[in-house]
């Protein structure tokens, strides 16, 4: 059941972000029960570089979990390296969500930008988590820019949509067996995640879905049950829907010859 | 009895006139000149909502903001001519984030049973309401219980009312440090029956909890547009609000960012909340824009007040974005505690700022 992403292995498979919760204590609380063991913090309208988030930083630490610094807010890519570097130094990790924004309402990925500066962060030396679309090509390129977990979108970020494309997102789990596959954006619901669990995505990352409930913190216990019904359904092999209502078993009372036309 | 009170932010301020009416003897000390915009209270925009505050605030700030709308109809009947209005408050948004009306909807309904507080006006009937909207070709929400305040007007008139009834002002004075019935300032050391911390985030170093919230907006004045109330547009990211003043002035804010960061607003704030109210009426583009101030606001990880009490020492403090429409209520369950009453809100003690 464990994740396994670089050298670090996790026993849950939820994801979770640190932005928009009621207050911080909220905040705390949900994670905890969420059970996640990745929290993700945006540092770009903190004031970084005079580290006036340090109160709202000191908080996530606190979690004991891994902290996934994002470059949310970026949309050229020097700007998310330079915001990456920041993050190295200030949570004193390597990874780094890459988000490189190309459209302000639908916080879609800019796929070009993105690309541009996951080489250069992989080349820094950074272990880089590409917030990216479903789209195949870019995913493979971004596999072979040296990404060691792909994080496509499932619908627009805070849009709580769920899985939009389920066909696209299946040729990427099929064309990409070989790395691990976090939903990032656009899970609204606990089904949603079991949705793409079920799908053999290794996981989920969600935050809107947490902080906007009307009880962040009952929903975080829904969700943790949720990947965990996903990740055993899909290691349990659910059985392909059949296209027509099938009897398992022979009904005796219906003579073969009864249901059949001529 | 005397009372030394550190921080002449709106919570001092109306901390000092109970006390004076009371019977006490009161000096007041800031650090900042009288007047000084780098206050707290200054840069607030005076918004009485208790139930818009709720869509992220816990159930308590409604209840105790009930309880201060009742407390601010006689303070302001007491301070005479200041702006002060209970018209209640309008939720508007855009077509594509009309869902986000609903939400709102549910989440009052959800916390508080709350649907009669509220009332889904139609285009017409919001252009009833409030004909600077006539053009809002959408249903909008109308809360009515809600109010709003000058607060330049409101700090101007305490700080005048405070004079007449004698309290004495020590500001632009730096307060060292404060102890239980010492105050230490400008190498003296100053004995009082009672201190009262209202410092706000000055008080950090003894209340360690204590974080700064950051605060933007911005005011404008814009003759073409007429607003009774606060409006509120609603936005998957932002939330942004616009408060009518006297003459015209308007009251854009505010960001809300976990950062204590006191330098001058940003680009993007100033995008957001200047292109939101052109959004809402085109009148905002001529506008003049009067200036931008930052403040942050001194909060606890719950976002709730909390008043530490001992014998020579109160400290009081995470009045957050509320301090307008919570500080008459934390002043009076001070005073409950001084006459060894029972306090109105228990939740609000808290002895770790003591330590």
């Amino acid at each position: 059941m464990d994740l396994k992403i670089g050298d670090v292995t996790l026993t849950s498979r939820l994801f979770v972000g640190s932005a928009l919760y009621p207050s911080p204590a909220i905040m705390q609380e949900a994670i905890r029960a969420s059970g996640a063991q990745v929290v993700t913090v945006s540092l770009k309208r903190q004031a970084p570089a005079s580290q006036g988030g340090q109160f709202f930083w000191d908080l996530i630490k606190d979690l004991d979990c891994h902290v996934l610094p994002n470059t949310a807010g970026c949309r050229l890519a020097n700007d998310a390296v330079n915001v990456a570097e920041m993050s190295r130094e200030i949570f004193e990790t390597s990874w780094i969500k890459l988000e490189v924004i190309g459209d302000d309402y639908t916080l879609q990925p800019h796929p070009f930008e993105l690309v541009k500066a996951a080489e250069e962060l992989v080349k820094r030396g950074f272990t880089v988590f590409p917030y990216c679309t479903e789209d195949l090509i870019l995913c493979q390129k971004l596999r072979d820019l040296g990404c060691p977990v792909l994080m496509p979108w499932c619908a627009p970020i805070g849009s709580g949509q769920g899985l939009l494309n389920v066909f696209s997102l299946k040729t990427l789990r099929t064309r990409i067996p070989e790395l691990p596959l976090i939903i990032d954006a656009g899970i609204g619901k606990p089904s949603h995640a079991v949705e793409a669990l079920e799908l053999g995505f290794d996981g989920v990352l969600i935050n809107s879905a947490l902080a906007l409930a009307h009880d962040p913190v009952g929903m975080a216990r829904a969700f943790a049950q949720g990947v965990d019904a996903g990740r055993r359904a899909f290691l349990a092999g659910p059985m392909e829907p059949k296209n027509m209502a099938q009897p398992s078993t022979p009904l005796l009372e219906t003579p073969f010859w009864a249901g059949g036309g001529s | 009895m005397k009372a030394g009170i550190v921080g002449a932010g709106i919570l001092g301020r109306l901390l000092a006139l109970r006390l004076v009416q009371a019977g006490w003897k009161v000096t007041l000390w800031d650090s900042e000149p009288w007047g000084s915009p780098s206050s707290c209270s200054f840069v607030a925009a005076g918004m009485l909502s208790p139930l818009s505050e709720i869509e992220t605030a816990e159930v308590k700030v409604f209840e105790m903001g009930l309880r201060s709308m009742e407390l601010w109809a006689s303070l302001v009947a007491e301070l005479g001519d200041v702006y002060y209005k209970t018209l209640g408050s309008l939720l508007i948004a855009h077509a594509q984030d009309a869902d986000e009306l609903v939400r709102i909807q549910q989440r009052f309904d959800y916390k508080l049973n709350a649907g009669h507080l509220v009332q889904r006006a139609s285009p017409a009937r919001l252009a009833e309401l409030e004909p600077g909207l006539a053009h809002w070709p959408r249903e909008a929400l109308f809360l009515p219980h809600e109010g709003h305040l000058d607060n330049r007007q409101v700090m101007q008139a305490l700080a005048k009312h405070l004079e007449t009834l004698g309290a004495e002002w020590n500001v632009g004075v730096r307060v060292d440090s404060l102890e239980p019935g010492k105050i230490h300032a400008a190498g003296q050391t100053l004995p009082y029956d009672q201190v009262f911390d209202c410092r706000g985030l000055g008080a950090q170093t003894d209340w360690p909890q204590l974080r700064g919230v950051r605060g933007e907006l911005i005011h404008v004045q814009a003759h073409e547009v007429n607003f009774s109330r606060p409006v509120r547009l609603i936005h998957p990211r932002f939330r942004i609000y616009i408060v009518p003043r006297p003459d015209h002035v308007f009251v854009l804010g505010a960001s809300q960012i976990e950062s204590q960061d006191l330098s001058p607003i940003s680009v993007r704030t100033t995008l957001e909340l200047l292109s939101a109210a052109y959004s809402v009426h085109p009148g905002f583009a001529e506008a003049r824009i009067l200036g931008s101030y930052v403040h942050c606001r001194p909060a606890f990880p719950d976002n709730l007040p909390r008043i530490a009490a001992k014998e020579g020492l109160v400290r009081i403090n995470g009045l957050y974005r509320h301090g307008y429409l919570l500080a008459p209520t934390v002043v009076e369950n001070v005073l409950d505690w001084l006459s060894g009453s029972p306090v109105r809100d228990p939740e609000l003690l808290n002895s770790e700022g003591l330590k």
